[in-house]
């Protein structure tokens, strides 16, 4: 039996796959209601954070009122972190490039830091996933309290460890800003190329921050980006990070 | 009735009658494309959700010289790709997830399920354009600027993609 052949059908078949369908009822109303909601309590956040630093890098991120930091290096590392992080909690940067200095940490606790600062931007992994990758496979409590003291939360994301079960478990700041830290990682993208330049950029990249908005796109790795000809920017790397 | 552009300032004027308007107008393409993106309607009505809420939140930003459509199926594709970036790092970290989903609820016939394989083979970018092309039939141009690429690297990603899916379907077709 003779059929006719895909070619031919091809045009038909992928009009009717994307046939739309309906729309659920009340979505407009839905939409607007959580526009009202806009949540202020990222906003409070940033306002409520103490920033200490030496000159090697960021050394304690607390709620509440701190000290200056002594040197004119170390406040500069302080200032760049207050401002690297309320962009972040403003959906407009995906890494932090202020390094930090973890020197104050026993051992076993720089270990499980160093750990979770590898979990990608908007992902999460259990306790037992940072436990197994330090070595410890049956630490995984010790874990949970090295991550609970965190020197440097925001920075080293330890709100990306959740329990096994599924679970939230606890923050630094409470575990309700735990999940709206995870939501807000969830609404913002990675990369972001400029149509002009051709160049895609870790969200939250020097060059980023002038592209228009008219001018950005999203792209899901740097591989599909460069299949439609954009090359990565050479200051914030992009391939390092997707 | 309002033209799309009209409709527009009205938003940006927080005018919510003329917001509800604007989605139902373009709620059911949206949904299709992030549906056919996604392969999951829960998925897709929550990428739909959220970009029609940066459409709301962020009208200022919109510019008269863009179609409306192209301001949102580029808002809409924003989301959807990074949802997708998201999706491939978990699969590649937790090899138990499902990366093969079925397709988005809808009644699918065979002929269908068969694309939506073959779908699966075609790079992510082209895949992005073709659903936009065949949702809402929208020019190279508009397409273009949809992706922040040139027209001509729309024509050749839409036609590589399709070459890919032709290859695909008379392989299974071969099969049967």
């Amino acid at each position: 039996m003779i059929e006719p052949s895909v070619p031919d059908r091809l045009d038909d078949l992928l009009t009717s796959y994307f046939q739309p369908g309906a729309a659920p009822a009340a979505l407009a109303s839905r939409i607007v209601r959580s526009a009202r909601a806009a949540d202020a309590a990222l906003e409070t956040l940033e306002q409520r954070l103490s920033i200490r630093a030496t000159p090697r890098g960021v050394s304690l991120i607390r709620a509440g009122r701190g000290e200056r930091p002594a040197t004119a290096a170390a406040r500069r590392l302080a200032e760049r972190a207050r401002a690297e992080i309320g962009e972040y909690l403003r959906g407009q940067r995906a890494f932090f490039s202020v390094p930090v200095d973890l020197s104050g940490a026993p051992p076993f606790q720089r270990r499980v830091l160093e750990a979770a600062r590898q979990i990608p931007f908007g992902e999460g992994r259990p306790y037992a996933w940072v436990a197994e990758r330090i070595g410890s496979p049956r630490a995984v409590r010790a874990v949970g309290t090295a991550l609970g003291r965190n020197p440097v939360p925001l920075i080293v994301p330890c709100h990306r460890v959740w329990r096994t079960d599924g679970g939230l478990g606890g923050y630094l700041f409470g575990a309700q800003l735990k999940h709206r830290l995870l939501e807000l990682e969830r609404r913002t993208p990675v990369l972001e190329g400029c149509a002009t330049t051709r160049i895609v950029c870790r969200v939250g990249c020097i060059h980023g921050r002038h592209m228009r908005p008219e001018n950005r796109v999203v792209f899901a790795s740097v591989q599909d980006a460069g299949s439609v000809g954009y090359r990565p920017c050479k200051v914030c790397k992009p391939s390092a990070a997707a | 009735m309002d033209t799309d552009r009209a409709l527009m300032r009205r938003v940006t004027r927080r005018d919510e009658a003329a917001f509800a308007e604007m989605v139902n107008r373009y709620a059911a393409r949206l949904l299709a494309v992030a549906g056919r993106l996604l392969g999951s309607r829960p998925d897709a009505e929550d990428a739909v959700q959220r970009a029609l809420l940066q459409c709301f939140a962020a009208a200022s930003t919109y510019r008269p010289q863009w179609a409306v459509s192209t301001w949102l199926y580029r808002i809409l594709t924003n989301i959807c790709v990074d949802e997708l970036r998201r999706r491939s790092t978990r699969a590649a970290h937790d090899q138990s997830l499902p990366i093969h989903r079925t397709p988005d609820g809808r009644h699918d016939s065979g002929a269908h399920l068969d694309l939506h394989r073959a779908l699966e083979r075609v790079p992510r970018e082209a895949r992005v354009l073709l659903a936009l092309r065949y949702v809402d039939g929208l020019s190279y141009g508009e397409l273009a600027r949809i992706r922040g690429i040139s027209v001509n690297t729309v024509k050749s990603q839409l036609a590589r993609g399709k070459a890919l899916l032709r290859a695909e379907l008379s392989e299974r077709g071969g099969r049967e």
